[in-house]
């Protein structure tokens, strides 16, 4: 399967000091690649990068196969999609309005908006001025915006940072059909449930470097616990191992029916981040 | 009519381009650019010159209303309609490019009207310092200016003076309008950049 994104020993440094260490990754066209890591692990200097808003201090990026360069082509343009972390919406105006506005630079009919608010949960306030919109309903317009194109590449700055648990469904389940009709989607976040639910591969980022980089359950499997936890009648917890001996304990318990519940334990993927690097994803 | 007559019937159709076109251009751009809005656009698929035209437009027309009703208050006679219009849209390009470049350079509204100072004082005002100037070489220098070639266009005008007579001020502020588009371009495709 072609790439859509390479990049190669990418450095950026802000006067001096180095915010990405010669990451090297590549995103294939149909995945879902999530970021994650705690807030100043150079997500969004990535992100930035990526959508040509940045320059590299060092090393190779392209996309669609073209140096990062090409990006500034209005005809790239048109095939991806990005969602900063600041809205960039008309105060103004209507979120119709904003979305028919980005319908005209896309060439896109207006048709489009009404799926699009669709996904993002918003079609009844469609005629609502942004400027008495919440946080998390800009969030959503903006959103809606990034996707009114159907883009082959959407790069999403943490998309679901101020939403609620309903509306964080909604989006996720608007990117999963998006992702289905066949959009790659990148995007960062510090919400391992996010990346748990919608991606298809998840990379580490930690002081600037990618220290990790498979799927969900790969990192999960690679970093469980040999062990099986079994909550018994007494509310006991008994720790035993995946062996011999631990099979003989826990059927011993089974026997005298001792046992209320019984898990392998497994850890999430931010037990792993925090194994990892130390530090937890906030 | 003499030269001070028409400096002082036209000094308000300077005004009107610099205040009108530069500086509501500037706050509109700063405005853009304070709120996110221009980021948006320079990450769409518009060209460079689809997004200037598009936020010139409005300040452009509102610049012409401006200067048909100084024209009209000022009692100022336009001498040829054709040569006239032609040196006001070369001005209005010029302001309006200036104005662009000063709301790209500013990070708020608030801050166009700082920088947007030297701009006022230089291409606005020094048509009213020169007579006050002794200094041959700041003279040549204030005479070569934008608005110095629009009055003096619009001067040799009122003087009869046809298109030939005009032709080097006609050139000049056309170097002035290839000038601070190009510069516009540069600075605009620059704030695409962190």
């Amino acid at each position: 399967m072609e790439n859509v994104i390479e990049v190669r020993d990418l450095e950026k440094s802000f006067q001096n000091q180095l915010a990405l260490k010669k990451v090297s990754f590549q995103v294939k066209k149909g995945e879902t690649i999530g970021f994650l890591g705690p807030s100043g692990s150079g997500k969004t200097t990535t992100i930035k990068i990526l959508t040509a808003q940045l320059h590299a201090t060092a090393g190779e990026v392209k996309v669609f196969g073209e140096p990062i360069a090409k990006l500034k082509d209005p005809t790239y343009m048109k095939r991806i999609g990005i969602l900063t972390d600041n809205s960039g919406l008309y105060e103004r105006l209507s979120i119709y309005d904003n979305l028919a506005l980005y319908c005209d630079l896309y060439e896109v009919e207006k048709k489009r908006i009404a799926e699009v608010l669709a996904t993002v949960n918003l079609i009844e306030e469609s005629q609502k001025i942004v400027q008495k919109l919440s946080k998390g309903m800009k969030q959503r317009v903006t959103l809606a915006r990034a996707m009114l194109h159907q883009p082959e590449l959407l790069f999403l700055d943490e998309p679901t940072s101020a939403l609620d648990p309903v509306n964080t469904m909604h989006i996720h389940q608007g990117l999963k059909k998006l992702n289905q009709e066949g959009t790659t989607i990148f995007l960062t976040t510090h919400d391992m449930q996010e990346a748990e639910t919608i991606c298809d591969r998840v990379a580490f980022l930690h002081n600037g470097e990618v220290s990790l980089m498979d799927t969900p359950e790969n990192i999960k499997t690679q970093q469980s616990t040999s062990s099986i936890s079994l909550l018994l009648r007494d509310n006991r917890k008994v720790v035993v191992q995946k062996d011999e001996a631990g099979a003989k304990e826990i059927y011993n318990y089974m026997k005298v029916g001792e046992i209320v519940s019984i898990h392998s334990d497994e850890p999430t993927l931010g037990d792993v981040f925090v194994k990892l690097t130390g530090r937890k994803l906030l | 009519m003499n030269e001070a007559t028409t400096v002082l019937s036209t000094y308000p159709i300077n005004l009107a381009l610099i205040i009108a076109g530069a500086f509501i251009q500037a706050a509109m751009v700063a405005e853009e650019k304070e709120k996110n809005t221009l980021r948006g656009l320079l990450l769409s698929p518009a060209s460079t010159l689809e997004i200037l035209i598009g936020k010139s437009a409005l300040s452009g027309l509102m610049t012409i209303l401006v200067i048909i009703g100084s024209i009209i208050f000022s009692g100022y006679a336009v001498p040829s309609l054709l040569l006239f219009s032609l040196s006001i849209l070369l001005g209005l390009v010029f302001y309006l490019a200036t104005g662009t470049i000063l709301g790209l350079l500013s990070r708020t509204v608030m801050e166009t009207s700082i920088i947007g100072m030297p701009v006022l004082v230089i291409f606005g005002m020094s048509s009213m310092f020169k007579p006050m100037v002794e200094n041959a070489t700041l003279i040549n220098i204030i005479e070569l200016l934008p608005n110095e070639q629009l009055n003096q266009i619009w001067f040799g005008l009122s003087d009869g003076k046809g298109a030939a007579d005009i032709l080097m001020n006609l050139f000049i502020l056309f170097l002035w309008v290839a000038v601070s588009f190009l510069l516009t371009i540069v600075i605009y495709k620059n704030r695409r950049f962190d």
